[in-house]
């Protein structure tokens, strides 16, 4: 087990003493070498996850563990030491990069500030990274406008690999590049992996590409895990309406194909998550309820439906 | 024989940049028939959203277009005098875009905004706000009767574009050019969305040009596609036969570059090398050659014409994929270089 997230509770004030319940109760575990893929829509807190798991914000409860070190209990340069193992890969290549830096730079800066290396080692590294993420090494010089969004997305993936963490959560890492883009993104991130022994949090709203690159999804909706399972079973035995929905709104790029399916249609929109709704937080719109009892009255737990196979439903065999 | 509504010919739009001229959109000629869903397919860049501009005369600045027609009802629209291009468009070419939220007016109701629409081209103000509310029950707003006094951040963003939508409609145009009108939504309002203009399309037998990067919305909505790469058309014909056997290598990577959600085993993504071509300085010959896996020598140095390679199947390529297959082994192929790919940038190899 490489981390342990523990009935983590995330809320943001929102003024008149409300709050918005962006992640509200998740527990689940990510396994050393494995990539665990986290879908949801906007507004469903995984990037909000995301950013709990590495700490780059503090939870409101619960508890964060990277291996035996609790994450949640460390404060200032104990935090950052561990702050090493974790490294997370972001959305926009053009936000992400300081315009003014050279492309060296920037690959060094994890490097520079933990005093790691420096002078021929240190651009040894810079290249060495440069290499693995398929980019010429010697464009170390260059600047992050001189590259297209792909590449730099590389310089992105070189950045968070050169401290060698153990943990890289991509944050929709692939969603704003072009699709021959994405697939040479997604390509190199599985070579790595095998290569560097990593372990990923793949989060991402295209559940295609989700399933794709993981070994396990789990499903957001609102605040909470709605599902987890092997990519295999989410996609052939979804046990969450929820799952099944979205399953079903992807198009398939195979016209004959995607004409006979049928879309499980969710009534409503997603409700405010500063006033979540009662029970099962996807009662107001799920086909299968019932209502008041015990959908709209009783929070389903999430667990074990099916040998390693979990769902949060009171009803997951009528899916 | 079915006479087209739209005829498009040899449409070339130019950017006049710092850097130089760009040819955004380079001789592309395509027709449209009544009724029928055609989708335009491409990566950023590919100049998809400029031929839709184009057809509406709607190029901003510094684009212009420099030369071809486009024929609706016997009319060269980019010819025609400028008052009756607008009262074309939204009368009989409506258009909607990307982003709900910067199309509407954020300070009008979307009730009033669907009214303008038809205000303009000569409905009674009655007559207007009647139709407003039955084009929100067509396009499944909930509540419609208190929705049209709604201002558009009292929306969410599948009710916007619904509100866009009606808009469209609200003149019952012939044609409805959508340009990624999914894009910035949520898949399962997406998946809405994309069952409305079907139904739509189907009811009212309103034309669609749907614009989109995405090939599963054009797999679901369109009955033919065009594929458009570095500003020209490389490959254009029935969806069936595109996705099923297509000839151009160009969309032939770009399917097998997507992951599939009801993929049965875990298989590579075929990535396409390098990066799209710059068009300040666009390749010689063909343009997709540098990217091209099957490339010949004749790539390098001629252009390839659309020509038909497969019955009803349009595709511009010296090899084609039946020749790929057959002689370059092209079902083998498996990219094993680390995240594949030498770069291009500006014609050197990186």
């Amino acid at each position: 087990m490489l981390v342990r997230v523990e009935q983590v509770v995330k809320h943001f004030p929102a003024g008149l003493g409300q709050s918005v319940k962006a992640v509200d109760g998740v527990s689940f575990e990510i396994r050393e070498g494995e990539t665990l893929g986290l879908v949801g829509e906007s507004g469903c807190g995984k990037s909000t996850l995301a950013r709990l798991v590495t700490q780059l914000i503090p939870v409101t409860s619960g508890k964060i563990f990277l291996g035996d070190v609790e994450l949640t209990r460390l404060r200032g340069e104990k935090l950052r030491q561990q702050r090493r193992q974790l490294q997370m890969i972001f959305q926009d290549p053009f936000a992400s990069l300081d315009p003014r830096m050279t492309v060296g730079d920037i690959v060094a800066e994890p490097l520079d500030n933990f005093g790691v290396m420096r002078g021929r080692k240190r651009s040894e590294r810079v290249q060495e990274l440069l290499r693995i993420v398929g980019l010429n090494p010697n464009f170390n010089n260059r600047y992050p406008h001189e590259f297209s969004g792909g590449q730099r997305q590389r310089i992105g993936i070189a950045r968070a690999l050169a401290l060698n963490p153990k943990l890289v959560v991509c944050d929709e890492a692939i969603s704003a590049l072009d699709v021959s883009i994405q697939a040479q993104i997604v390509n190199l991130l599985e070579d790595l992996q095998q290569k560097l022994k990593l372990t990923y949090l793949f989060i991402a709203h295209d559940l295609s590409v989700v399933r794709h690159i993981s070994d396990r999804v789990m499903v957001m909706y609102l605040g909470k895990i709605v599902e987890v399972a092997d990519s295999v079973g989410t996609y052939s035995d979804p046990k969450h309406p929820y799952t099944k929905a979205l399953l079903s709104a992807i198009p398939v790029p195979d016209p004959k194909i995607q004409r006979g399916r049928r879309l499980v249609e969710l009534s409503g929109e997603i409700p405010s998550p500063i006033h979540p709704p009662s029970g099962c937080r996807f009662h107001t719109r799920c086909p299968i309820a019932r209502v008041p009892t015990p959908c709209a009255e009783t929070e389903p737990p999430l667990e074990e439906k099916v040998r390693d196979h979990l769902a949060a439903c009171h009803f997951s065999q009528d899916v | 024989m079915t006479v087209p509504i739209l005829q498009v010919r040899d449409l070339r739009t130019q950017f006049l940049t710092d850097g130089g001229i760009v040819t955004a959109v380079d001789g592309i000629s395509f027709d449209l028939n009544p009724g029928e869903t055609l989708g335009i397919v491409g990566e950023s860049g590919s100049g998809k959203s400029i031929t839709a501009l184009s057809i509406l005369r709607l190029v901003p600045d510094p684009g212009k277009i420099v030369g071809g027609e486009v024929l609706f009802r016997n009319e060269d629209l980019l010819q025609i005098a400028d008052d009756d291009i607008r009262e074309i468009r939204g009368r009989d070419i409506a258009m909607i875009f990307q982003d709900p939220q910067s199309s509407l007016n954020p300070v009008l109701t979307t009730g009033y905004q669907i009214d303008e629409a038809m205000l303009a081209h000569g409905k009674s103000k009655r007559e207007a706000h009647q139709r407003t509310l039955e084009l929100l029950k067509k396009v499944r707003i909930p509540a419609a009767e208190s929705r049209i006094k709604d201002f558009p951040h009292q929306l969410s963003g599948g009710m916007r574009q619904r509100a866009m939508i009606a808009m469209g409609l609200s003149n019952a145009p012939q044609i409805l050019i959508a340009d990624e009108p999914t894009t910035a939504l949520d898949v399962t309002v997406q998946a809405q969305i994309l069952e409305l203009l079907a139904d739509l399309n189907r009811e009212l037998g309103t034309a669609i040009i749907m614009i989109t990067h995405n090939m599963g919305v054009v797999a679901g909505l369109c009955s033919r596609v065009i594929v458009m790469y570095a500003g020209q058309i490389v490959e254009q014909g029935p969806v069936d036969q595109i996705f099923e056997d297509p000839q151009h290598p160009y969309t032939w990577s770009l399917l097998k570059s997507i992951p599939r959600v009801d993929a049965v085993r875990h298989e590579r993504l075929r990535s396409i090398e390098g990066i799209a071509p710059d068009l300040l300085r666009p390749p010689t010959g063909c343009r997709f050659h540098p990217r091209c896996p099957f490339r010949i020598e004749k790539c390098y140095t001629d252009e390839p014409t659309l020509k038909e390679v497969a019955p009803n199947d349009m595709a511009a390529c010296w090899v084609t994929m039946d020749r790929a297959r057959k002689d370059m082994n092209a079902d083998e192929l498996v990219d094993i270089r680390p995240g594949a790919g030498s770069h291009y940038r500006r014609g050197e190899l990186v």
